[in-house]
């Protein structure tokens, strides 16, 4: 049985970020949900998570530009901070930031839609 | 041009693990838009007939913004978690005023700055984007010293 598996999920913008949220959570979740770190494996899994959060977010349909960084991090009580700046259009682009934690590891995803038109 | 983004206030929670011991915090920042300038009236714009952009982002003008900037800020410092909260934040408005400078019309900016203590664990970060190639493009630089390693990633992405 793993460790607790944690959510933590901030939005920003206009952009329908709940959509992306779940697209996000169920990427993660399936691609690392109940592994330990590895460090041969974690860059397979990063590929992984993102070329799934990328397609499902392409299946969306919208007129949006996608941007999509994920860290992930071996839990040994080392610090990391991490902030976004941003300069756009404030009506129409978002971005939405998922936390995910389980016993070993950390996974950060950030999803940024920029519109087109 | 008046800035939109306000920032809120830290928010810290400190959550009990399974074993009676607390769990490392978990911090949440987020910048909120004022919610007196929400306009849900677009104006029509009349067409350009601009099929691309006139000036590109040179990778290596940003490269060189992320090098000055995060070597400035960061070389003689040492990890504290709370002046880190703080320079990940500044570092990501210096960078975007930098970038701003440059002036090329019609990009949108997007700067992620992370900071985070050396002590022997393993990393990956990685990012896809969705794009167009042919005017979309990003820049990343990374610094270390011996208690901290800073990195920056800018991304430019052009406003059809």
């Amino acid at each position: 049985m793993t460790g607790t598996e944690d959510t933590q999920t901030s939005y920003e913008g206009s952009f329908g970020a709940k959509e992306a949220e779940a697209i996000v959570k169920e990427s993660v979740d399936a691609t690392i949900g109940g592994e330990d770190y590895n460090k041969d494996q974690v860059n397979k899994w990063t590929a992984a998570i993102l070329e799934r959060c990328i397609s499902d977010l392409c299946k969306l349909g919208k007129q949006y530009k996608y941007i999509v960084t994920c860290a992930v991090t071996q839990k040994t009580g080392a610090g990391l901070h991490a902030a976004n700046s941003c300069f756009w259009d404030t009506a129409l682009d978002g971005s939405c930031t998922v936390k995910w934690e389980n016993r070993t590891m950390y996974c950060i995803v950030s999803v940024f839609a920029l519109s087109i038109a | 041009m008046s800035d939109l983004l306000k920032d809120r206030a830290l928010k810290k929670e400190k959550k009990m693990g399974k074993d009676g011991r607390p769990k490392d915090s978990i911090s949440t920042v987020s910048n909120v838009e004022d919610p007196l300038h929400h306009d849900d009236t677009r104006l029509p714009t009349e067409n350009t007939y601009q099929l691309g952009p006139y000036k590109r982002h040179s990778v290596p003008v940003i490269t060189e913004i992320l090098k000055d900037v995060l070597t400035c800020y960061l070389q003689h410092e040492t990890y504290e978690a709370e002046w880190s909260r703080q320079m990940t934040k500044t570092l990501c408005d210096v960078i975007r005023a930098r970038v701003k400078e440059l002036m090329i019309p019609r990009y949108k900016t997007v700067v992620i700055v992370n900071i985070g203590q050396l002590s022997g664990q393993g990393m990956q970060i990685s990012s896809r984007c969705l794009w167009d190639a042919t005017n979309d493009t990003f820049a990343t630089y990374s610094f270390k010293n011996s208690s901290l390693f800073g990195l920056a990633i800018v991304y430019v992405v052009y406003f059809e």
